[in-house]
């Protein structure tokens, strides 16, 4: 029998060494960030980076990355943020009217072909999507939609249908049929049930398959780099890749993690705001299982 | 208002058959129960009603309407489900009003133009639905923050504020808590009464069937075994399932056989010989007695047969006690002739006023005569038998 | 409303057809989006398709290509296939190790949990995107801040990116650990967190300490979950590009080249004595088999689309 004190102390040993697991780990995750954003607010160049910049003189911070990012930087910011929004923002939009098709089709019905279409979206979805670019591109030369927005637009909606499509199927599982039944009681034909009803219910869902058809084009880069050629139709990961890319050393890194935190910013609110929402959408299939 | 009636509805499934050539009629205004086990169609058969699953074979009448080829919402009849099946994104008062909003009704000045219901039509509409059922303090509240018997109101208001041709009702109670579900039961029956519209109304709990139920289907296996009052099927049941499903504490059954003896027929069974009228040849058949009908005594008397007390289950105001019949004195001569070893004692039960006997107890039992029953060996009632009042 | 015990063929239709309605937009976009190119990957991986040389007049030359890969090429093919599995394999390996670590460390009654919580959860928030780009900054063998913090604490620079497959792997691992890490940890200890609590009420009064707990109840609860995410988690790094692309490029040589950034790389990178754009094709088609199988495997072995196709 071990004493009360030699218990007390165990307790107080796994607590500390808790605490410090956690505290590295926290380091771990945040260094980066850290780096990221100190660095963002210095005029030190790649070149010059040593240890003391982590602890930079209050003296020292600036806002000239972030005054050249947002006001000099060319093509300009707000044309950069621009192209992102609409290339993003259409292909969430059209994104997500298809995974709710398909989340309802696959969820609420037993049509003959059912098991048949879910193997083939599977199928089709393990193709590596980098390796489509090449003969989209070829085929969307052809039918002059290079350099364009819906030429983009058009190859972006598909990214996230079939992972989205089955999180929306499987939030639609837990919704219990007699809710749309209820609905059909009341006076509703099906369709009517499914855009008055079960959309409704689905929002939740729905919001994090436009996040994620969303996340996907706004950080593209390998399909934009092939599908746009002009200027003024650049995205924000365009613009960014651009600028590490041809760093050569003299420029202040902060430009280049500047333009970072400005990008990121909106996509990390969203995600601690729904933190939540996008966590519970993402093990839905797992844990329930 | 309206009837309902139900011509050789057959549902099969890939392998089985949930509906079995069920035939009803549902008069208008009229309170049907239809009284089953799990997974004896009984849920399948309402859902053939409202249109939510469609028939293989037969065909639904509502009030003279072939209604076959109707959708749901064409039918026009409300459905409460065992779950409520409540909208969990709008409050109650949105809930209820979700059917008044989505269907039109004639104009005035051109019936034969449809057009939405004004805000105000649908306001008074909810508020009186939600008055007759005492909800209007939670109107604002949306399901997940409504209790259970809350919830079934708002569910039931869903319903009766359209004023539909007749009300389905999946198993509406048996959500709820043990004491709000008998007060529920009351509230339900006096709704009908105030209503006086046709209620369909689907249970597996008997007792909750006795007590709502104008007429009571009962269906087992997806076939109807009968149809009648609450009153004729507890004392004239089809065959031995109905009577051992309706009626609480359950039938006692003795399985034994008519003997043809001097004096004319007798049922036998271990010690248990008492003569039978009506009896056709002899054969296996079983008695059915209620427990209610049996009569404990602690004093012999002719005819009666001696027992022991074995158990005691309180119910409360009755007791049932459960007793084991043995070759006794009083059982009728000759008893285990042939045999020559004494057959072992019959377990039966009776309910008798409370706290009037304890374990242990010798008591005499008799049973009465005109309200016992007779099944042949496949079930079905025999009903031109009966224990002959001449007692042994 | 799926009356999945129905039985005719005609009477199905006759009820769900419309889910075909609702699946014709998504079909035709895959089919436009996704098939259609996968065949035309299929077919130039036939050709002698060049990116720089037979732009527009290669001609199908059979299965030459892989006939060349899997003989003269076969090094470099299987090259490929040991480092695609080695990636995906030891990054799964670190995700469930570090994850599952740091979940039940944080399953307890620890002060400031939701600080801690907040904090871990913060790279995942980050477009991978960026923060690969950064991160490939800070492995610089001359300017990376992390050799310039090697330097404070008195240790030599290391060339990380291109002094060796051993170093090369070790930034990959460490950078993919990073950005996965927070959804794990989360994602495992939101499983733990749904372990009825009298499970372990039960096992300390049957007299089970700490470990044993984990072991009996903790372990077997979270299986399902581990097996579903890592599964997925390999057949997601299996193809997942950009740490690589960005980071070492492949590098040193080939030491960290899977299939996917070679093919990548073999059709808009150097153009060798073989058709660039064919040689990616058919490695583009070699990975999708080798996916394929592993997904068929997964199917047939943990039942993972029982929740899909229920």
């Amino acid at each position: 029998m071990r004493t009360r004190r030699a218990r007390r102390a165990s307790r107080i040993a796994k607590r500390i060494a808790s605490h410090a697991v956690l505290i590295l780990a926290c380091l771990f995750a945040v260094f980066p960030i850290y780096f990221i954003a100190v660095t963002s607010f210095s005029t030190i160049p790649i070149a010059g980076i040593t240890a003391s910049i982590l602890v930079p003189k209050p003296s020292e911070l600036t806002l000239s990355s972030y005054d050249f990012v947002l006001f000099h930087y060319y093509p300009s910011f707000v044309s950069l943020l621009t192209n992102s929004l609409i290339f993003a923002g259409s292909a969430a939009a059209i994104g997500l009217l298809l995974a709710a098709f398909t989340g309802y089709a696959l969820s609420k019905f037993n049509f003959p072909g059912r098991r048949t279409f879910v193997y083939f979206i599977l199928l089709i979805s393990l193709f590596p999507s980098f390796l489509l670019i090449l003969p989209l591109y070829f085929t969307f030369k052809d039918l002059g939609l290079i350099d364009t927005y819906l030429g983009l637009i058009i190859p972006y909606s598909a990214g996230a249908v079939v992972f989205s499509g089955i999180l929306v199927k499987n939030y639609m599982d837990s919704i219990p049929d007699d809710i749309e039944e209820a609905a059909l009681i009341d006076g509703l034909g099906r369709t009517e049930a499914f855009f008055r009803v079960l959309l409704p219910l689905c929002y939740p869902i729905l919001g994090l398959a436009a996040f994620l058809a969303f996340i996907g084009p706004y950080t593209d880069y390998a399909m934009a780099n092939v599908f746009i050629t002009s200027n003024n139709l650049w995205t924000l990961a365009l613009g960014l890749y651009h600028l590490n890319s041809t760093d050569t050393g003299v420029q202040p890194y902060g430009l280049v993690t500047a333009f970072a935190i400005v990008m990121s910013l909106p996509i990390v609110v969203a995600y601690m705001v729904f933190q939540r929402y996008i966590i519970g959408g993402l093990t839905l299939g797992s844990v329930r299982g | 208002m309206t009837g309902i009636r139900l011509e050789h509805i057959t549902k099969r499934f890939k392998t089985e058959t949930a509906v079995d050539d069920v035939s009803v009629e549902i008069a208008d205004g009229e309170f049907v129960v239809i009284l089953g086990a799990s997974g004896s169609g009984k849920s399948t058969l309402l859902r053939i009603i409202a249109g939510l699953e469609v028939q293989t074979d037969g065909h639904v009448y509502i009030g003279d309407m072939l209604v076959d080829d109707y959708e749901p919402r064409d039918r026009n009849i409300a459905m409460v489900f065992q779950s409520y099946a409540l909208y969990p994104h709008l409050s109650a008062y949105d809930n209820i009003a979700f059917g008044l909003r989505v269907r039109r009704v004639p104009r005035e000045d051109d019936p034969e133009k449809l057009r939405r219901r004004t805000r105000e039509e649908i306001d008074q509409k909810v508020r009186a639905a939600a008055e007759l059922l005492g909800i209007t303090e939670t109107l604002r509240k949306r399901p997940a923050e409504l209790s259970g018997g809350q919830r079934q109101r708002v569910a039931l208001a869903r319903a009766i504020v359209r004023d539909p041709e007749a009300f389905l009702l999946d198993e509406p109670l048996s959500n709820l808590d043990a004491k709000i579900r008998s007060s529920a039961r009351i509230e339900l029956r006096r709704l009908h009464q105030q209503l006086k519209q046709t209620f369909v109304f689907v249970t597996h709990d008997q007792s909750e069937a006795m007590t709502l139920s104008d007429r009571l289907a009962v269906l087992n296996h997806g076939r109807l075994l009968q149809c009648d009052t609450p009153e004729r099927i507890l004392s004239h049941p089809a065959n031995q399932y109905v009577a051992s499903f309706v009626g609480s504490p359950e039938m006692v059954f003795l399985e034994g056989a008519v003997q043809a003896t001097a004096g004319g027929s007798t049922f036998v069974h271990g010690p248990v010989r008492v003569p039978v009228r009506g009896a056709g040849k002899a054969g296996p058949v079983t008695l059915g007695v209620r427990p209610w009908d049996i009569h404990v005594q602690r004093t012999p008397a002719e005819g009666l047969l001696s027992a022991r007390v074995t158990g005691i289950e309180r119910l409360g105001s009755s007791d049932q006690l459960f007793l084991n019949i043995l070759p006794g004195p009083t059982a009728a001569p000759g008893a285990g002739a042939g045999t020559g070893a004494a057959p072992a004692p019959v377990a039966v039960r009776a309910l008798v006023r409370a706290y009037d006997f304890n374990v242990g107890d010798s008591v005499f039992v008799t049973a009465d005569p005109d309200r016992a029953l007779f099944f042949s060996a496949d079930g079905t009632l025999l009903e031109s038998m009966s224990l002959s009042s001449r007692l042994p | 409303m799926a009356d999945l015990r129905d039985q005719t063929l005609g009477f199905r239709l006759r009820r769900e057809w419309p889910a075909y309605i609702y699946l014709v937009p998504t079909t035709l976009v895959l089919l436009f989006l996704n098939a259609y190119p996968i065949a035309y990957t299929v077919y130039i991986s036939l050709t002698n398709f060049g990116i720089g040389r037979n732009y527009f007049t290669y001609q199908y030359i059979g299965l030459t290509n892989y006939t060349y890969a899997l003989t003269t090429g076969a090094t470099t093919s299987l090259t490929l296939v040991e480092n695609s599995f080695f990636w995906a394999g030891g990054c799964v390996a670190l995700f469930l190790l570090v994850g599952l670590g740091l979940a039940s460390v944080m399953n307890q009654d620890l002060r400031g949990k939701t600080i801690y919580r907040t904090v871990i959860l913060l790279p995942w928030a980050f477009p991978a995107f960026i923060t690969i780009l950064v991160w490939a900054n800070m492995w610089g063998y001359e300017y990376g801040i992390i050799n310039a913090m090697l330097g404070t604490i008195g240790i030599h620079k290391v060339d990380w990116i291109l002094g060796g497959a051993d170093t090369a792997w070790v930034t990959l691992f460490v950078t993919n650990v990073w950005l996965s890490f927070p959804f794990y940890t989360v994602v495992f200890l939101a499983t733990m967190q749904a372990i009825p609590k009298d499970l372990y009420e039960a096992a300390s009064i049957d007299g089970a300490g700490t470990l044993s707990k984990f072991g009996r109840i903790t372990l077997p609860y979270l299986m399902p979950t581990v097996v579903f995410v890592g599964l997925m988690g390999f057949l997601f790094t299996f193809n997942n590009f950009y740490p690589i692309y960005l980071i070492t490029n492949g590098g040193p040589g080939i030491a960290t080249q899977i299939f996917i950034t070679e093919s990548y790389s073999q059709a808009f990178g150097a153009v060798g004595s073989h058709p660039a754009y064919a040689t990616a094709a058919v490695y583009s088609v070699l990975d999708f088999l080798i996916i394929s199988a592993l997904t068929m495997v997964v199917i047939w072995r943990t039942d993972l689309t029982r929740n899909w196709l229920k």
